[in-house]
């Protein structure tokens, strides 16, 4: 039968590649592991979390990475993983927050192999946490759109109404508020981290409304940046600083993530065998987080204005200290209280002055 | 206040419609030759990856919808191959060109994904989009498949209406045998429908990539040929009737946005089924009045003597 | 007397091995086919292919998680196959396992402290029946000749997933990850349990049992005869007296109970809890299944399991080619293409 005759030609082809013995490589200081929830070229996390181990593997010659894009935050993802600790991985970095516990399943079958995740909340021996302190980030950000604005409306486009993202928009907006007390914040919700056409229509939803300034916290800002550049809107950008290149005009300022000496530090500990897990925060001035360059229609004053703000952040100010109400008028954060790292996930409401509805 | 709002709805509902109402013209023809295409989806993939990639290389969005049209009519003759020639179940056919639209249109835009393009541009029409209740919004100022679609729509009526070709296609759909006793070629015809609803929904997917979201992601439409497909019902398998269609159900992609920007307090989850609820709901109120209007030989296989 | 019964025990395994051929061939076909696509685009078919093997026979985890993917795949083919001896067609597999894990998630929620043994037996049939009342609606649509089935279980696969995201963003928030979306966990008498430090769990056994209970009911009961008869002609169904509507119904409600089914053994074995993204597409691989198992059990058997492999070669191309996950579905694609132009169509009613 043809069919079959076709047929035997790969079988055999398998069957003498099967024999074939694989040869030896040269041995490298250390095999990373990553993998990404969506693609690199995205102006926006997966390009920061590339850009990062990119400059971790500039920092330790030898260092050979092996990667995975567009892998899902299902248990797909354990099979992803394993297959890399089975081509020699020892240190592997589930990128998104969503590969957490199936990050922690794989961690605990190999407890030889090393994990840090960003963005979530675990810790065990071989298993750490890190992540940017973004939501106080946020606070000069706003200042920056707060000031910038003409029609006193900010936009906000969320991908999902999470602790985390929600509180990214609060501090956005006390900072925003405090430069501008008249200021409004709207949020869109897509309910995806990454859902193009839904981000468009979003964007353009806000624009509709009037605002002039367009910020967001999505996987990639690309295309509400786009949709604001386009209808002569200003823009934020949030995840990676390259954003800025697709706003040439509207461009104000943004917050970027800058991993790679995070990174270094891990895998030299682990080379070095003194691995130590944690749960890591750091901020603008550890590092982890950079203000991105701001825009040519941005003026000298309100450079300086953010600039002062995130100095004041690095010396130790908390925009999260009461008294804070939400937008319905209830007291969230009592006088003297003060929201610090470990309750940054813990948002479920919109600070005053943001228009949206927090679940 | 209202007026924003419904000038919000009204913009979103005509950008989001626009592919909408391409995939249903497509489909409108398909049908009426007597062939259900649920693999309308993986055209629309491979026309937005084909189209985006085009773009990319060429630096032309243009050349990008055309591109992606004659993808979109290759893939659709492909199938063609498969329910017409070899008469293999449709719907297990358009189901696996859904899987085949899916793995190819990644394949094709790997090396595209997250990259940006211009897109294709925007035209203004001079006085109406100055207008002042028009002058802050993405109205009468569209590229040039928007401005489109109202004159396609017209020649796919005037097609299938108006044309030996028309009369043909539809005799077929209502009776192969019998249109075939008359003289015609019915899976001649059959082949040339889905041609023409193939360029139409590649076209509709370019839109998607080059247009609306000037980027190229995995699985990018999201349903939405599915929804053309029930579009086709709630037109009655009418091309001017679609206009309407797509209209409503681009409307209420824009809606649930819409309302969250204003504020409305009911979740965005809840907001989200809404097209495909609506969808359901028309599709059941529709019910039996379907029945009459669809071509009475839709879905049948035809055992002619070819 | 004993040469005759040998000659047909012969030819019966002779008949199966060449039903097993035929098959094979098919998949190498399409394999052929596939590879002649990845050379185009400049990737290594036969590395592949070469990788594939070794991770899934070459590796105790890679072999089970084989089975772990079995587990969904054999239960979303039932769920088609059933409905399609009465001349339905179920598109709606990843709707109705995405209500299953919803509604059986609710039992796990509700009564943490029941102990095991009345706890997953509730949480089954939970998600039994979660999956069934999804698919029941079009079904009576169908009955009622409102609207296909077809377009009515495809839609609904769309709005599963956004109630499940409204549960766990609003009223099932879970408490210590109170920023996440997702539920509490469940409590250890809510996980179906493993085997052999893998993860390959009991919700195989109930798979297999779905399988064994299709097979029975269609081949051998007098119910299972009366719905062939259906599928075969429904108007002369209806004229000898048989209960369309009912029928239709109550079939298309157990397919999406089995379908159900899957989603419990996603939530309560693999995740422990409810989230989004359950199913890489468990629904519509079992559809593809299903049709090319050609409905029979032992088929439904093979192809799950050839498909469980086919997604590793998925799993490998991403790691090893860089090419999007995604692009695996060509192959299956392929696969359905050849078996449904292998030969022009019996004639058949719609």
């Amino acid at each position: 039968m043809k069919n079959l005759k076709l047929g035997v030609v790969p079988l055999v082809l398998m069957a003498i590649v099967c024999l074939f013995p694989a040869h030896a490589q040269d041995k490298p200081a250390l095999i990373v592991g990553a993998i990404y929830i969506g693609s690199v070229n995205d102006y926006g996390y997966n390009r920061s979390m590339k850009d990062g181990l990119e400059e971790m593997k500039r920092n330790i010659p030898g260092l050979k990475l092996i990667e995975a894009e567009n892998v899902p935050e299902t248990a797909e993802s354990e099979r992803v993983m394993e297959n890399m600790i089975q081509q020699g991985a020892k240190l592997i970095f589930p990128t998104s927050f969503g590969h957490m516990d199936f990050a922690l399943n794989v961690a605990r079958r190999h407890r030889d192999v090393f994990f840090y995740h960003p963005g979530g909340y675990k810790v065990e021996q071989n298993f750490g946490n890190f992540f940017g302190k973004t939501q106080t980030a946020w606070y000069p950000i706003g200042i920056a759109a707060g000031r910038m604005t003409k029609t006193n409306k900010l936009g906000f486009v969320v991908g999902q109404p999470i602790g985390y993202a929600l509180g990214n928009v609060n501090a956005f907006q006390l900072g925003a508020r405090s430069a501008n007390p008249k200021v409004q914040t709207i949020v869109v919700v897509t309910n995806s981290w990454s859902d193009k056409a839904k981000e468009a229509a979003a964007a353009n939803a806000l624009l509709d409304q009037g605002c002039d300034v367009l910020a967001m916290h999505v996987d990639s800002p690309a295309v509400i940046i786009q949709a604001a550049e386009a209808r002569g809107a200003m823009s934020i950008g949030f995840q990676s600083t390259e954003a800025r290149r697709l706003a040439p005009k509207g461009w104000i300022t943004g917050l970027g993530f800058t991993w790679g000496k995070f990174m270094t530090e891990v895998a030299n500990s682990v080379i070095n065998g003194t691995f130590k897990p944690g749960f890591v925060r750091q901020g603008i001035d550890e590092g982890m987080m950079a203000v991105a360059p701001f825009g040519p229609a941005v003026p000298p004053d309100v450079r300086k204005q953010v600039l002062e703000a995130v100095d004041k952040l690095a010396k130790g100010f908390n925009p999260f200290t009461g008294p804070i109400k939400d937008n319905e008028g209830i007291v969230r954060i009592k006088e003297g209280e003060v929201w610090g790292n470990d309750k940054m996930g813990n948002f479920d409401w919109y600070a005053e002055g943001i228009i949206g509805k927090a679940k | 206040m209202i007026a924003t709002l419904l000038r919000g709805v009204l913009a979103g509902a005509i950008l989001s419609g626009t592919l909408l109402l391409y995939a249903t013209l497509g489909e409108v023809i398909v049908e009426r030759a007597g062939i259900v295409n649920l693999g309308l989806e993986g055209i629309l993939l491979i026309g937005a990856s084909v189209a985006f990639a085009v773009a990319s290389v060429s630096g032309s969005a243009y050349l990008g919808v055309v591109a992606a049209a004659v993808a979109g009519g290759i893939t659709a003759l492909l199938f063609g191959y498969l329910v017409v020639s070899r008469k293999a179940n449709q719907l297990a056919s358009g189901l696996a060109l859904m899987f085949f639209g899916s793995g190819v249109s990644a394949l094709v835009g790997k090396s595209y994904v997250g990259g940006v393009i211009a897109g294709l541009p925007k035209i203004r029409v001079p006085w109406l989009s100055g207008l002042s209740w028009v002058r802050s919004s993405t109205l009468f100022n569209w590229d040039i498949l928007v401005y489109l679609t109202i004159p396609v729509a017209l020649l796919a009526w005037w097609l299938l209406f108006r044309t030996r070709w028309g009369l043909g296609v539809r005799a077929v759909g209502e009776n192969p045998a019998a249109a075939y006793a008359s003289g015609r070629r019915p899976q001649l015809l059959q082949y040339q429908a889905l041609f023409v609803g193939g360029l139409f929904g590649g076209a509709a997917g370019a839109h998607l990539s080059v247009s609306l979201t000037r980027t190229w992601n995995e699985g990018m439409t999201a349903g939405r040929g599915f929804i053309a497909i029930a579009l086709v019902i709630f037109s009655k398998w009418h091309p001017i009737r679609a206009v309407v269609g797509a209209l409503v159900f681009g409307g209420a992609e824009a809606l649930q946005l819409q309302l969250q920007a204003r504020g409305a307090q009911v979740s965005p989850f809840l907001l989200d089924m809404f097209p495909y609820l609506l969808t359901l709901a028309v599709l059941l109120a529709w019910g039996g009045a379907r029945r009459a209007a669809a071509p009475a030989g839709l879905g049948r296989t035809f055992y002619g003597t070819e | 007397m004993r040469a005759a019964a040998a000659l047909r025990a012969l030819r019966q395994i002779a008949a199966w091995c060449l039903i097993a051929l035929r098959y094979l061939a098919v998949i190498v076909v399409a394999l052929a086919v596939f590879s002649l696509i990845l050379l185009v685009v400049g990737k290594d078919p036969v590395k592949a292919y070469a990788d594939t093997f070794a991770y899934t026979f070459g590796n105790a985890y890679g072999f089970s998680e084989l089975l772990v993917r079995m587990s969904p795949l054999l239960l979303t083919a039932v769920a088609v196959a059933l409905p399609s001896r009465i001349g339905l067609i179920n598109v709606g597999g990843e709707g109705q396992l995405y209500m299953g894990a919803w509604l059986a998630s609710a039992g796990a929620l509700a009564f943490p402290s029941l102990p095991a043994w009345i706890l997953l037996p509730l949480m089954a049939a939970c998600g039994f029946a979660g999956g069934a009342v999804w698919a029941a609606v079009p079904g009576i649509l169908r009955a009622k000749k409102l609207v296909n089935e077809t377009i009515t279980t495809l839609l609904l696969n769309y709005v599963a997933p956004m109630i499940i995201s409204f549960f766990i963003f609003g009223p099932w928030r879970g408490e210590e990850s109170s920023s996440y979306p997702q539920s509490a966990a469940f409590t250890a008498s809510a996980r179906l349990p493993s085997f052999f430090n893998t993860r390959i769990h009991a919700g195989l056994l109930l798979a297999l049992a779905a399988l064994l209970f299709y097979w029975l009911v269609v081949e051998k009961t007098r119910w299972g005869v009366q719905i062939r008869a259906i599928g075969g002609n429904p108007e002369a169904a209806e004229r000898l007296g048989i209960p369309l509507v009912l029928y239709t119904v109550s079939v298309m409600a157990i397919a999406g109970g089995i379908a159900g089914l899957a989603g419990m053994g996603e939530v309560s074995a693999i995740q422990g809890r409810l989230r989004q993204g359950l199913s890489p597409g468990y629904g519509f691989a079992g559809f593809l299944v299903a049709w090319l198992a050609g409905t029979r059990p032992a088929g439904i058997l093979l192809m799950a399991f050839v498909f469980a492999i086919i997604t590793s070669v998925g799993d490998i191309l991403q790691i090893t080619q860089g090419l999007p996950y995604a692009v695996v579905n060509i192959l299956m694609a392929v696969i359905l293409f050849v078996v449904l132009g292998r030969q022009p169509g019996r004639r058949e009613t719609r």
